[in-house]
């Protein structure tokens, strides 16, 4: 019985590592978007390149702010930041983000992550993901 | 945990505030205009030797999952493609959201995009 036993749980353990490596799949990525100020667009820019953010494309942007407010035109000016980096680092990019839309002065902002569902071309895959 | 979308909605330069009213009446807080350049009719452009750039508008709103149906429905009435608008609509699914306080979620509060830094009390 106990022989039997130790077989069983030795092919259970070839059968996963062989799985393993069948399912060796390359990293999903994701789209990060993030809203800033536009003064702090700079700073979040450089903070996210720290994620493998190889790509990273800014575009200036305006806030909906409501009438009833009556607001300055200043305080509504954006930039949105669209990021693509792979999604095993996208939780810890936005924590990283969300401590720091807490603790920057007038550094509040919004961020959300796409999943990318395909891309085409390996160079691209690997520009994209920062792997090698 | 709450489900969010993010709506994308493309109209002609000058029509973003409609789209924000509509949106709003259905629920959203607040959103994010960028501006864009359309690509579109390049026979057209061909034929009269001129290269015809349409400026554009995107609004880009990101909303709790259950009110989305309803912003879209609301988009497409008050600028769909039969308006002056002439809008286009979609969302996308989004995997995770930080920035959107849990004051949000009360329809009293507007989201970090239409805030003034000056409401923040730190």
């Amino acid at each position: 019985m106990a022989n039997a036993k130790n077989t069983t749980t030795k092919t259970t353990k070839r059968s996963t590592k062989k799985t393993a490596k069948r399912n060796l799949a390359p990293n999903k990525l994701v789209m990060l978007v993030t809203v800033v100020n536009r003064q702090k667009a700079e700073y979040y820019l450089d903070l996210l390149q720290d994620f493998n953010a190889n790509l990273q494309l800014d575009i200036s942007a305006f806030g909906t702010a409501p009438k009833l407010l009556g607001l300055l035109e200043g305080d509504i000016e954006k930039q949105v930041i669209f990021s693509v980096i792979r999604q095993d680092v996208a939780k810890k990019a936005l924590e990283t983000l969300e401590e720091k839309f807490k603790t920057i002065r007038n550094g509040k902002g919004i961020a959300f992550t796409v999943p990318l569902s395909s891309t085409i071309g390996v160079a691209i895959y690997q520009f994209l993901s920062n792997a090698m | 945990m709450k489900k969010f979308e993010v709506i994308f909605c493309i109209v002609n330069a000058g029509f973003s505030e409609e789209v924000m009213e509509a949106a709003r009446n259905a629920g959203a807080r607040g959103g994010t205009v960028m501006h864009a350049r359309g690509t579109a009719n390049p026979q057209a452009e061909k034929m009269f030797g001129v290269s015809v750039q349409a400026n554009k508008e995107i609004v880009m709103i990101l909303v709790e999952d259950s009110i989305k149906e309803g912003i879209l429905h609301a988009l497409y009435g008050a600028v769909g493609q039969k308006s002056k608008a002439q809008g286009i609509a979609f969302s996308m699914p989004v995997e995770d959201v930080v920035g959107l306080s849990a004051k949000a979620i009360v329809p009293q509060e507007e989201q970090p995009t239409v805030q003034p830094a000056e409401e923040d009390p730190q």
